[in-house]
């Protein structure tokens, strides 16, 4: 027992030390003071607005603001919110929808700069990125919406924008806070993120948002839907749905005809209800029981065939809902942490642990697990499930290998040994108590 | 170095097993799995330990792997409360339900069952089909 408490004592305190100089302390203070930070921007915002839309009436009257209403305020985990208004004639309308919860996004830039020909290895960071963005184009647009969808995973998402015109209406990521990261190859074997570079200016920001409004949301169709239809007299609709899973809270809807000619927003409530629960890391709605279940299914599958249930439970979350695969792996693995901790606690009991070399061992794992979880996020969810396959692949012939008739006849010899020595153990265990 | 377990002594090539331990700790907490069966496979099948030396030593091996992925991916704001507190309580049920059916169906057929299970969820990941 006392080297039980010996190893707690030694493992505690090395992560302590750890944490103190990875400075965990002072980032999370400074996660507080982005949250405080994220509320000031959307007054400043709206504050912004308002002037630049009192200077811009006394501008360009010329060109009128569109006008926007919707027929619903509020809705229950999704639903259909239909979009009427007026805008000038014959102009081209976009939607730029977006809610007001934030998630955090991260790109990691290693594709060769066209213009230096060296490899930059940023890392893109912000915790302010809404936790839903879209743009509704005009439908007139549907078919070079689905040239890029052909494109596959390589899309851009800023010539998307020029192509189909919504480079006008692309103006709340552009704002976020970004931070970036150098990271080195010397950082990342010590698991820092590399130092923080000095803010960009606001072209560059406006820039890498895009890049990163790409990485959250993955595929052209979360971030452009072609369903504004305009009339020739400046009227216009569009059906505005907000899937189920999406996070709630207010979602803000504005009308653009041009960079400088944009409605004011019009707000609509998402509420959700239990058991569905919004995930405030991952971004995502679920209901709870999905989860649950899979985990419970997963778990009992996963001590009979006497492998961890994450495994299996990692690919299949990150398949079935829109989770990322960095909250996954953070999540997931330490649930293990109680199994494991209870069967090293059972097999201690009969002595049957060998410390010095489960120590040993330890120790090189330790140093593993120190790395690994920082280059998860260096990661697409793409390359995530890519090589996830593979590890399936070699775990799925290590337990055919293990139904081999040569392995079952060596496996039942030791079984036999086993036996024998827990049956020792258990007297040993009982003459001492007598 | 020489271990001893119950009075049977073997030699065990540590740096070995401490590099390939490193390695599988990298992908695993990168991955976000326990990684037992790896474990295990490393401490029978390359240091030629048998399985009941194995088993509890590999549990503490990977423990430590564990408690430190934890960490590390919770200082990197990978965590989220809400997601663990629907999971955790599953896992556990899991174990308590898990040995009742195991006393009723054979290993081999889990095993075999599994193999099919993982071949598939891997080619769906690969995109294969």
């Amino acid at each position: 027992m006392k080297r039980i408490f010996l190893l707690l004592v030694i493992t505690v305190s090395a992560a302590v030390c750890m944490l103190f100089q990875n400075g965990v302390f002072a980032e999370k203070s400074g996660g507080a003071k982005i949250s405080i930070r994220q509320e000031t921007p959307i007054a400043a915002q709206k504050g912004d607005q308002k002037s630049e839309m009192k200077q811009e009436t006394g501008k360009t009257e010329a060109v009128a603001r569109p006008s926007i209403q919707i027929d619903k305020t509020s809705l229950n985990n999704g639903g259909i919110v239909i979009v009427t208004g007026f805008a000038p004639k014959g102009k081209s309308v976009y939607l730029e929808v977006w809610s007001e919860n934030k998630v955090r996004a991260s790109r990691f830039d290693a594709e060769i700069d066209k213009d230096t020909g060296k490899r930059p290895y940023i890392l893109y960071m912000t915790y302010e990125m809404p936790a839903y963005y879209k743009i509704y184009i005009p439908k007139e647009q549907k078919e070079n919406l689905e040239k890029i969808r052909k494109e596959g995973g390589k899309w851009s998402y800023s010539t998307a924008l020029k192509d189909l015109g919504a480079e006008v209406a692309f103006s709340v990521p552009s704002k976020i806070a970004i931070e970036r990261y150098q990271a080195t190859l010397m950082g990342s074997i010590i698991g820092s993120r590399g130092e923080l570079l000095p803010q960009m200016d606001e072209k560059e920001n406006k820039k890498r948002s895009m890049q990163l409004v790409k990485a959250r949301f993955r595929s052209p169709g979360k971030v452009f839907s072609p369903t504004v239809e305009i009339r020739e007299d400046g009227t216009f609709t569009a059906k505005i749905a907000i899937d189920k899973g999406l996070a709630p809270g207010k979602y803000m809807l504005r009308a653009v005809v041009d960079k400088e000619v944009k409605s004011e927003p019009v707000t609509v409530e998402n509420t959700i209800t239990f058991p569905h629960i919004y995930l405030t890391n991952a971004g995502t709605t679920l209901n709870i029981f999905g989860p649950f279940f899979l985990s419970l299914g997963i778990s009992i599958f996963g001590v009979l065939m006497g492998a961890g249930g994450g495994f299996m439970l990692n690919p299949l979350l990150v398949s079935i809902w829109p989770l990322p695969h960095t909250i996954v792996a953070g999540t997931v693995m330490p649930t293990v942490l109680f199994s494991q901790g209870s069967g090293i606690y059972n097999y201690s009991k009969i002595n049957f642990i060998n410390w010095k070399l489960g120590v040993a061992i330890g120790l090189a794992t330790v140093a593993g697990g120190f790395i690994g979880p920082k280059l998860t996020e260096l990661i697409t969810l793409e390359q995530f499930k890519f090589i996830f396959g593979l590890i399936l692949i070699v775990l799925a012939a290590l337990m055919l290998w293990q139904t081999t008739p040569g392995y079952l006849a060596k496996n039942q010899k030791e079984q036999g040994i086993l036996k024998e020595f827990k049956k020792r153990a258990e007297e040993a265990a009982r003459a001492k108590k007598g | 170095m020489k271990i001893d377990f119950w009075g049977h002594e073997f030699r065990v090539n540590v740096a070995l097993g401490c590099f390939l331990g490193f390695l599988m700790a990298i992908v695993s907490s990168m991955f976000g799995f326990g990684g037992g069966p790896f474990m295990i496979a490393i401490m029978t099948v390359i240091l030629k330990l048998p399985m009941y030396v194995s088993v509890g030593s590999s549990l503490l091996a990977i423990f430590f792997n564990t408690l430190m992925g934890t960490t590390r991916h919770y200082q990197f704001g990978n965590f989220d409360l809400v997601f663990f507190l629907v999971m955790f309580p599953a896992a556990i049920l899991g174990g308590f339900i898990a040995p009742q059916i195991a006393k009723r169906i054979s290993p081999i057929t889990v095993k075999r069952i599994a193999v099919v299970g993982l071949l598939l969820l891997a080619l769906n990941l690969l995109g294969l089909y």
